[in-house]
């Protein structure tokens, strides 16, 4: 029996290592071919601003990490809405295409439908 | 299927205890630990926003942590020790902690 | 398998009924032995890195099976050899050691995250000419994969970390 996995990204892309290390874990269950969700809320939501320029801060920049979520088979992924409305950014311009969760209660509902859940 | 979601950030420092309740749905439960039984704090904001989602969902709080804080915390809040908390991990299908 | 979880499991054959048995086991009616995997995100000297070891003493103590231990992001710190306690305090990184030591756990530190963090066992410090290694047993340094193979073995994934 297969378990299913989301994993719940809050913090912005270059505040320390948590945006980074939880693509890792996406992408690492991708590999595996496993049921892997991603939900960007809260800070989380900054990762996906489009046009970043993270050499100007020589960080390392995730939009290639976030582009690789499609190749890796990861296709359940998720933004909270009002963490998108609360930062004025809008699902039409982001980096990478996600499906938009406008209630909490969406999100409530998502968790509900996996086995395992990990919120970095 | 119900989740049990755990806290351990001070809710005056941080807004994970604002994020979670948004979402806590109404078979979920709470079970605040360490700087998280911070918001069991008397008169508080914190206090206040869980008083008025108290029938909604269970919270639960780690006995240790209470003690160490010399809280006084509301009945309504069930204290549990780590067998209990090993037990809530198993009665609730998945554990959500917000690290 | 641990040693109390084999105790157990002998105590249960050896005993006429399996009623006797939980009633004299203690263990909850409620309750059938679970699968835990534990996933620890912070350092020893955090209260949560002792916390996740508090928890995991109480699941073996209630009869259930503890699948894999996995150190990830700071976690990987409380893996260390060379945490120095205070003789005062505890010393969380030992008692991590011992527990995992004493109950033949699988304890696993991953690597992507120990080496970013400065945690090497002896051969990635060759690998890599570092000044020497700071992770030894009972920890093994592995990837991501084995957090995965371990969710999926487990009816239970808990994560501790923060504060």
């Amino acid at each position: 029996m297969t378990r299913s996995l989301l994993v719940i990204s809050r913090q912005a892309p270059w505040s320390g290592l948590s945006a980074r290390e939880a693509l890792d874990v996406v992408l690492a269950g991708g590999a595996y071919d496993l049921p892997i969700g991603l939900l960007f809320m809260d800070d989380g939501v900054l990762q996906l601003v489009q046009t970043q320029d993270a050499a100007a801060v020589q960080q390392k920049d995730l939009t290639a990490n976030l582009k690789a979520l499609e190749m890796f088979g990861i296709e359940d992924v998720f933004a909270c809405g009002k963490s998108l409305a609360e930062r004025g950014m809008f699902p039409g311009n982001l980096n990478i295409a996600v499906r938009q969760l406008p209630q909490e209660q969406d999100i409530s509902e998502l968790i509900d439908r996996y086995d395992h859940v990990i919120t970095i | 299927m119900a989740t049990l979601h755990v806290l351990s950030h001070s809710p005056f420092a941080d807004s994970r205890l604002t994020s979670c309740l948004r979402l806590l749905g109404s078979n979920d439960a709470l079970l605040l630990c360490g700087d998280a039984t911070y918001a069991l704090t008397q008169a508080t904001a914190p206090l206040q926003a869980l008083e008025d989602r108290v029938n909604t969902f269970e919270l639960y709080a780690l006995e240790e942590d209470i003690q160490a804080r010399n809280m006084t915390v509301p009945g309504w809040v069930k204290r549990v020790d780590y067998a209990q908390f090993v037990e809530l991990s198993i009665r609730y299908d998945r554990v959500n902690t917000w690290l | 398998m641990a040693k109390r979880q084999q105790k157990a499991r002998i105590a249960g054959f050896l005993l006429s009924s399996a009623w006797e048995f939980f009633i004299i086991a203690g263990v909850s009616l409620n309750e059938h032995p679970m699968k835990f995997a534990i996933a620890l995100f912070s350092a020893a000297h955090a209260p949560s890195s002792r916390r996740a070891l508090l928890f995991a003493r109480a699941a073996l103590a209630g009869g259930h099976e503890i699948v894999r231990l996995f150190f990830y992001q700071d976690g990987v710190y409380s893996a260390s050899a060379n945490v120095v306690a205070p003789q005062d305090e505890q010393d969380i990184a030992a008692q991590w050691r011992e527990f995992v030591s004493e109950n033949q756990l699988d304890g696993v530190v991953c690597i992507a995250a120990a080496l970013r963090r400065g945690i090497l066992n002896e051969e990635e410090a060759q690998r890599y000419q570092r000044a020497s290694a700071n992770l030894t047993a009972p920890w093994e340094l592995s990837g991501l994969g084995q957090l995965h193979d371990a969710a999926q073995s487990a009816d239970r994934l808990i994560c501790f970390g923060g504060p």
